[in-house]
């Protein structure tokens, strides 16, 4: 040991270098934490902060400490709450069922080589280039009781019997606006599947081939392995884009009828805004916010852990 | 070269100041003669109006500037929030003076008491007894009316005529009896668009002081009165329940106010619950205003559906004079006589002369007359998130989720937790 520490030459006296290091690097990353800590960690340490006082948002009024109250009237006393938490759960669920299904899907097939495969590709992607509030107007008309489009498809093929008050009845209304959210949201993660499968080397696709694997021994034994970088990302969009689902919900429904298809990010915000409580606001955005730590950590713990 | 990039530098300088100078607005910029006015969105006709008060004040004011901003509804509320203790704000903003809404901001010290600005230009000689009881309901003097708006049914005289109707209903058997006939001619007797709450809302409203009568539901919307309590709060959720199951268009719960309003310019219903503002809407619309009645919702209680509309000055404003100084004379009669049709067939100043132009304006003053007093509409009577429950349980009701006689009780838990 000894040996060692005489052959090794002498570090000077002072700081590590990784410290040195830090310090020449903190100039340049200042900029970028103010801006984070400002716009980021402020606000939602504030909403965290204001969930523990009732205060109606008026700077005459002042705001005033109650404590766990707004949390115990949340989940006892808040007729909402429990409805728009099932609701964003059961939203987050199905994102994690539906449209990576069919966006991974979509993505194996316009992999393909293909006549039309790049128009079939911006033809599924279109959709997530337009904004919510259009998309919402749009499938407003198409669900429309009388002059909406499915229920007439649905007339024409004598099928009258299945027509709905889609959006008007709280059995289906939800549902709507998750088929909508799906058409919307199905293009973008179609493209990151994509981009994945371009990661999938051809040589190990070959080679299983050539050990004489089928189509669905290469998908599972090659593909699949292949997109896991690519499946982490789009798990992780896609609880946190379900976990904050929001204009879709509005531009269609409003979070009715009578508050059947309320979610967290929302009922937050109606709170606040439209109620003028912002403690019970920041009460529900803070549930969010644990509900968001407590789906995404542990997975992307678990996923950094298999990495290793 | 350095002379003009200097010249420069100083010109883009006193651009800047300027810009900003002008876009400071609000009781902190400008001159002493600026006044800011916040207004809720302005239709065509509206701001047509709103120009023409400003121009002729500015023409007899020299000197004087009035900026106008106008914000959606959602907006105008959230701003007003936002400014409220700062000296961002309006000299002066348009609201509704219901208790939810003007209450709330008169208790969040945004109203200035104008009771020396009543006494120094006579206000209260100007204005109508139902406009002033919406002045004096919180103490002093707070704001000045611009609008009242009176709400009732407008019918289609050619529908009501198919279905074998002589005579507009004038108490809620005869409308109901009504209904049965519209429905027996194949007609759907009542439009309503269930997307926004606030629609389908005033057929409760009225069903509550059909059923409760002015005192009881007067008592029940101001928390005085317990709402599980009242046999008739139950009555009037099982009447809502009636006409959303019987007489109100297929599939109203899916559809906006706009969408529905449809039915009832296109002939596929027969009557609409509205305002007055309405008159100009079935006119734009491509309907013959003169084959519409209007009639109050029969309630039996003499009171006319309706809110009024008013100018409150900011008490944040160091301008207050000539605050009061213009509302003095956009609410004069010379000026009202001008613009009065804009925002409702009748001024809230009693010397003007109802609106003419439209067949449908003078169906109201009748009304007006007729009427003992006013109930406010749901959301400016009840606070905002009183009125979110209000509407989440009539929507409850009006789709099964809540059985017409658990109603009440489940609107007066929500008020005892929140109390």
């Amino acid at each position: 040991m000894s040996v060692l520490d005489a052959a090794r030459p002498a570090r000077p006296a002072g700081r590590p270098r990784r410290d040195r290091r830090f310090l020449r690097a903190l100039p340049y990353l200042l900029p970028a934490g103010v801006l984070y800590v400002w716009f980021l960690a402020y606000p939602m340490a504030d909403s965290v902060r204001l969930s523990f006082f009732e205060w109606t948002g008026f700077r005459t009024d002042e705001p005033l400490f109650v404590g766990w109250r707004n949390y115990s009237r949340m989940l006892t006393a808040d007729p909402v709450f429990w409805t728009s938490l099932r609701n964003s759960v059961v939203w987050v669920v199905l994102s994690l069922l539906v449209p990576m299904t069919l966006s991974l899907l979509l993505a194996l097939g316009l992999n393909r080589k293909m006549l039309g495969r790049n128009l079939f590709r911006a033809v599924f992607y279109i959709p997530a280039v337009f904004a919510s509030i259009t998309v919402a107007a749009m499938w407003r008309w198409i669900y429309n009781p009388t002059l909406g489009a499915l229920n007439q498809a649905l007339s024409s093929v004598g099928l009258e019997s299945w027509a709905q008050q889609w959006l008007g009845d709280p059995r289906f209304a939800l549902y709507s606006v998750f088929v909508a959210s799906v058409w919307q949201g199905v293009g973008f993660t179609m493209v990151l599947f994509l981009a994945g499968l371009q990661q999938v080397p051809q040589e190990l696709v070959d080679a299983a081939k050539v050990d004489g694997a089928n189509r669905w021994h290469v998908f599972r034994e090659v593909t699949v392995p292949a997109l896991r970088p690519t499946t982490v990302v789009v798990v992780i969009l896609t609880i946190i884009n379900s976990l904050k689902v929001f204009d879709l919900v509005v531009g269609m429904t409003g979070g009715g009828p009578a508050q059947s298809t309320q979610v967290l990010a929302l009922w937050s915000y109606t709170q606040s805004f439209s109620n003028h409580q912002f403690g019970a606001g920041g009460a529900t955005a803070t549930v969010l916010l644990l509900l968001s730590l407590v789906l995404v950590v542990p997975y992307l713990a678990w996923s950094m852990k298999e990495d290793r | 070269m350095l002379k003009n990039r200097t010249r420069a530098a100083a010109a883009a300088l006193m651009s800047a100041t300027v810009l900003l100078t002008a876009c400071g607005g609000g009781s902190g910029g400008g001159g002493d003669e600026e006044l800011t006015v916040w207004m809720l969105t302005l239709e065509p006709t509206q701001k047509e109006a709103v120009e023409q008060v400003v121009a002729a004040y500015e023409e007899a004011n020299p000197g004087s500037t009035v900026t106008v901003e106008e914000r959606a509804v959602d907006a105008h509320k959230d701003a007003l929030r936002q400014v409220a203790g700062t000296d961002a704000g309006p000299d002066v903003y348009q609201y509704w003076m219901g208790p939810g809404l003007g209450g709330e901001l008169v208790e969040a010290g945004m109203s200035r008491d104008l009771s020396d600005y009543y006494d120094q230009y006579g206000w209260a000689d100007r204005f109508s007894e139902a406009a002033m009881s919406n002045v004096t309901q919180y103490g002093g003097m707070m704001g000045v009316p611009w609008v009242v708006q009176g709400e009732g049914l407008f019918y289609n005289k050619e529908l009501f005529e198919q279905a074998g109707i002589t005579a507009p209903p004038t108490t809620y058997d005869e409308l109901v009896a009504a209904a049965d006939q519209l429905i027996a001619a194949g007609t759907t007797p009542i439009e309503f668009g269930g997307t926004v709450n606030w629609h389908v809302m005033r057929l409760l409203d009225s069903l509550l002081e059909t059923g409760c009568g002015a005192e009881t539901h007067d008592a029940l919307k101001a928390g005085e009165a317990d709402w599980s309590a009242e046999a008739c709060v139950d009555d009037a959720f099982t009447e809502l329940k009636t006409w959303g199951d019987e007489y109100v268009n297929d599939g109203f719960m899916g559809i906006s106010n706009d969408e529905s309003s449809q039915l009832f310019y296109t002939g596929q219903a027969a009557m609409a619950l509205e305002g007055a503002w309405f008159n100009a809407n079935i006119a734009e619309n491509g309907m013959d205003p003169s084959t519409v009645g209007i009639v109050p919702f029969p309630t039996g209680t003499g009171r006319l559906y309706g809110f009024a509309e008013g100018f409150y000055v900011n008490e944040s404003s160091d301008r207050a004079d000539e605050a009061a100084k213009f509302l003095d004379f956009a609410t004069s009669t010379d000026v009202q006589q001008d613009v009065v049709g804009a925002f409702s067939p009748l001024s809230p100043n009693t010397e003007v002369a109802p609106a003419t132009g439209n067949p449908l304006h003078e169906l109201w003053p009748p009304i007006f007359d007729e009427a003992t007093g006013l109930y406010l509409n749901g959301d400016q009577a009840l606070s905002l998130d009183a009125t979110t429950e209000y509407w989440r349980i009539q929507n409850s009701v009006l789709t099964g989720g809540l059985a017409p006689a658990d109603a009440g009780a489940e609107f007066q838990k929500y008020l005892d937790a929140n109390a």
